[in-house]
């Protein structure tokens, strides 16, 4: 065991707020703990129900938690539109060790049973929840049915959430763990050795990937269809679709696909519109697509599935001269892995997105009918009110006036959307001699240093995207650059040359399918959007984990 | 004769077969030995008897059919077309006593083939004329010519688990228990201490298990193309015992009928793969304290 070093004295400081930042904590209690902006995950202001969603549904992770027997309870508050995050032990000093052990055969135990339980549980619950929601009629129910609906719409986000955490943590901490063994075992080679061992397995974002190019290819193998999108600019698309008898059937064809790939915004949340709702962005990615097909997915696939398979044989191979062991453990986390990708994907496509989707649509009849009345000023105003808010209105419709609360919560929400948060708030364990500061981005001239999501170099312009309209901007051959991605965006990786994350690890869903899609990602760039300008020439380095800026004035 | 099997009658002649082999040969019978055979002293003679110069000496003609032979024998009885091979030399003196001097045991394993085979053997025949075993025999006044060397080619168990049993306790001289290091991977690690192994006790009378003493066992002998290396134990096994209890009273029984059967306390190399326990060496603990 090497020696451990004499750890420096730590004390607990407060950290310093910003003065643009004031914060009002609704626990006083809640300042003794450090809390941190999830930037990967909310890079972006939250009005006020949004806030709210997100509170109920991170309440989710405590319930997987204690089927877990996770170490600690994740709470989160929305400060000033921003999500933030606290951890607290879930046991009293001197248990730790006995319950890191319990800890560790929960996470084995749901590692090994992670398939099952999707199939013969957790799947199955979450189409029960869909099947409640579309089976309401949201438009004919009184008022009273519809808060019962609300409050039971709120209910049901919680399990949803548990069932997304209970997916989550055995489904990364297996490819964790298994990149983790590979690394131990073999210490030549690159990061994206161990993740080729679990690569080209399809999946539900990847399968709606697949549908589009579908979708591309009939529309260019009919010139009257294909014409359309090729000339047209993408606004005008539909309707030019509906004037010719194959442009309307093709444009049926593209309901099709949303009636059961459309439940999805830009983002998850409830605040962002659904593909159903306004289908720019998939007439966008089809007329990029139409314009220069790129090549069937499927086959691109097959190749990953294949080579995916001779990086196991090949692996097998060597571990013949290892004990027993070794090799089980290697063949458990394989498993757990393969089952894991899969499932690090779907829960997404049918939790993050589709549940939250119908979420919204019940959110937007209570704003639908408080428009209609005059009480907020439009429909989507009411993500403008808290939840209790929008409870207490519809309990008081029609006899109230909202719209000044709307427009007040309105100004909050844009002054604190056109700054920089703090990193960290509360209290933070430091060095003695050391100020309780939230951390500084490290600078250096022309390079950004990140860590590797997806091998290869590309050079090209970067494109800074901070929303899926505004992604109409991006041309063939420029460089993706974004705070993060969602699974919606994932279309997009066909047409880019690299993608740059500011957040993000090597297992993120943006560098999952940067691999899948073989286009260099580099993840984790801390201040991307913010040091990148946009029509910059850079060079992205997949491998080494870095960007270089070309041009500078 | 210039192969004779283990287990084989005239293989426990250390004239004709070395120390090695003449002492695992009767222990064949009554228990799992990993086969293989000798290339005797008299083959030894057929090769050194062509002209000097050392290892790019030919390998003779008819005795490479033989081996050849052999080789797919053993091919057989281990299930593999191309069985991996440990090949090991002992030397023999003029008064047909096995040579013992210290470093002079040569050993290739991981040998794979045909190829392979025959240039470790050849390997092991060179090293007899080396400069390190000349100048030994110098400084001890013996003859140099008088030495020859037999090879045994042997069964390489891929052990998942390595220990050595001694049915005596080395530190304190007690004659009822058995004392048992065992470790992951190839024996190598704990033999050339490496590696801080398991110690397990087992009381003779009844055979029950008095200590068990896990150690964080950071390294291990594995197999590699070519031969073994030394390489980390991956975390998640350092702390997990090597042993379970069974395993250990099953190899303290072995030990215990080693000691009956040759009559003075043992010092054995055993291995586990896939849970079949395999004996591969036994000699006599000739001090109670361990000194190599």
């Amino acid at each position: 065991m090497p020696d451990q070093e004499e750890s420096p004295k730590k004390v607990k400081r407060l950290i310093p707020v910003p003065p643009e930042f004031p914060v009002t904590w609704e626990d006083p209690e809640d300042e003794n703990i450090r809390w941190y902006w999830d930037r990967e995950h909310f890079p972006y202001a939250a009005p006020p129900l949004e806030g709210d969603f997100w509170r109920q549904a991170l309440r989710g992770f405590n319930l997987s938690g204690e089927e877990l027997e996770l170490m600690f309870r994740l709470d989160s508050r929305c400060i000033n539109g921003y999500l933030y995050m606290g951890n607290r032990p879930r046991y009293e000093s001197g248990e730790e060790e006995d319950r890191k052990k319990r800890a560790g055969e929960k996470a084995e135990a749901y590692m090994a049973r992670m398939e099952a339980l999707w199939e013969t549980e957790w799947l199955p619950e979450i189409q029960d929840h869909l099947a409640f929601w579309d089976g309401y009629d949201l438009e004919g129910a009184a008022k009273q049915d519809l808060l019962d609906h609300l409050d039971e719409t709120w209910d049901r986000i919680l399990q949803l959430w548990r069932i997304h955490f209970l997916c989550v943590m055995p489904a990364y901490g297996a490819m964790g763990k298994l990149n983790e063994l590979y690394g131990e075992l073999f210490e030549d080679g690159s990061a994206f050795d161990a993740p080729r061992l679990y690569q080209g397995f399809h999946n539900k974002t990847l399968e709606l990937g697949h549908k589009l190019w579908d979708l591309a290819n009939q529309a260019a193998a009919d010139s009257k269809v294909g014409g359309v999108f090729e000339t047209r600019a993408v606004e005008e698309i539909p309707a030019t679709l509906e004037k010719t008898v194959p442009g309307h059937a093709f444009f049926f064809s593209v309901h099709t696909f949303l009636d059961t790939y459309g439940h999805r915004g830009d983002w998850w949340g409830p605040m962002y519109p659904s593909w159903l709702e306004d289908p720019a962005p998939v007439f966008k990615t089809l007329k990029d697509y139409v314009t220069d097909l790129p090549r069937d997915p499927r086959e691109e696939l097959a190749e990953l599935a294949a080579e995916r398979e001779q990086a196991i044989e090949d692996v097998r191979e060597r571990l013949k001269g290892y004990p027993r062991q070794t090799r089980e453990r290697f063949e458990f986390l394989l498993e757990a892995a393969r089952v894991g990708v899969v499932l690090s994907e779907d829960h997404g496509f049918w939790i993050d997105f589709a549940t939250t989707d119908r979420v919204r649509q019940v959110l937007l009849e209570c704003g639908r009918r408080f428009s209609e009345a005059g009480v907020i000023e439009n429909r989507e105003d009411v993500f403008y009110l808290g939840f209790e808010e929008v409870r207490e209105t519809l309990s008081a419709f029609p006899e109230v006036d909202r719209r000044d609360l709307v427009r007040e919560h309105r100004a909050e929400f844009n002054r604190f959307a056109a700054i920089d948060p703090p990193p960290e708030l509360g209290t933070k364990e430091v060095k003695e001699d050391e100020e309780a500061k939230s951390p500084e981005p490290e600078e250096e001239p022309n390079l950004l240093k990140g860590q590797s999501g997806s091998p290869g170099k590309a050079r090209g312009p970067a494109r800074i995207i901070r929303s899926i309209p505004e992604s109409s901007r991006l041309q063939k051959g420029d460089i993706l650059v974004a705070e993060s991605t969602s699974p919606p965006w994932t279309p997009l990786f066909a047409t880019v040359a690299g993608v740059v994350t500011h957040t993000g690890g090597i297992l993120s869903h943006g560098a999952v399918v940067a691999r899948e899609y073989r286009v260099p990602a580099v993840v984790g760039v801390r201040g991307a959007t913010s040091r990148l300008e946009d029509g910059q020439l850079i060079e992205i380095d997949g491998d080494a984990g870095e960007v270089r800026i070309l041009d500078t004035d | 004769m210039n192969i004779l099997w283990l287990g084989q009658d005239g293989c426990q002649d250390i004239s004709k077969v070395g120390g090695k082999a003449a002492s695992l040969s009767p222990l064949a019978g009554n228990h799992r030995v990993p086969p293989g055979f000798c290339l005797t002293t008299a083959a030894f003679d057929l090769w050194a008897s062509g002209q000097e110069g050392e290892s790019d000496r030919p390998f003779p003609g008819a005795l490479y059919e033989e081996l050849a032979d052999a080789y797919k024998r053993l091919g057989n009885r281990c299930e593999e077309s191309e069985p991996r091979v440990a090949v090991r030399s002992s030397a023999v003196d003029e008064d047909g006593q096995s040579a013992s001097f210290a470093g002079q045991y040569e050993t290739y394993l991981n040998r794979v083939g045909m190829d392979e085979t025959v240039e470790s053997v050849q390997h092991c025949w060179a090293s007899l004329r080396s400069e390190r075993a000349l100048a030994y025999r110098q400084q001890a006044g013996l003859s140099m010519n008088s030495v020859r060397l037999a090879v045994l080619v042997q069964e390489l168990i891929a052990a998942d688990i390595s220990a050595v049993v001694f049915t005596a306790n080395p530190v304190t001289g007690a004659h009822d228990e058995v004392v048992i290091n065992a470790s992951w991977g190839l024996g190598e690690s704990i033999v050339g201490g490496t590696v801080n192994p398991d110690t397990y006790r087992v009381r003779k009378d009844g055979l029950s298990v008095i200590e068990r003493g896990v150690a964080e066992k950071g390294r291990m002998t594995v197999l590699v193309p070519g031969g073994t290396e030394e390489v980390d134990v991956p975390r998640f096994m350092r702390s997990q015992p090597a042993l379970e209890d069974e395993q250990a009273v099953e190899m303290a029984r072995m030990g215990l009928d080693l000691e009956e059967q040759m009559g003075f306390p043992v010092d054995v190399e055993c291995a586990l793969k896939d849970n079949q326990l395999y004996l591969l060496q036994c000699r006599p603990i000739t001090t109670l304290d361990r000194s190599e």
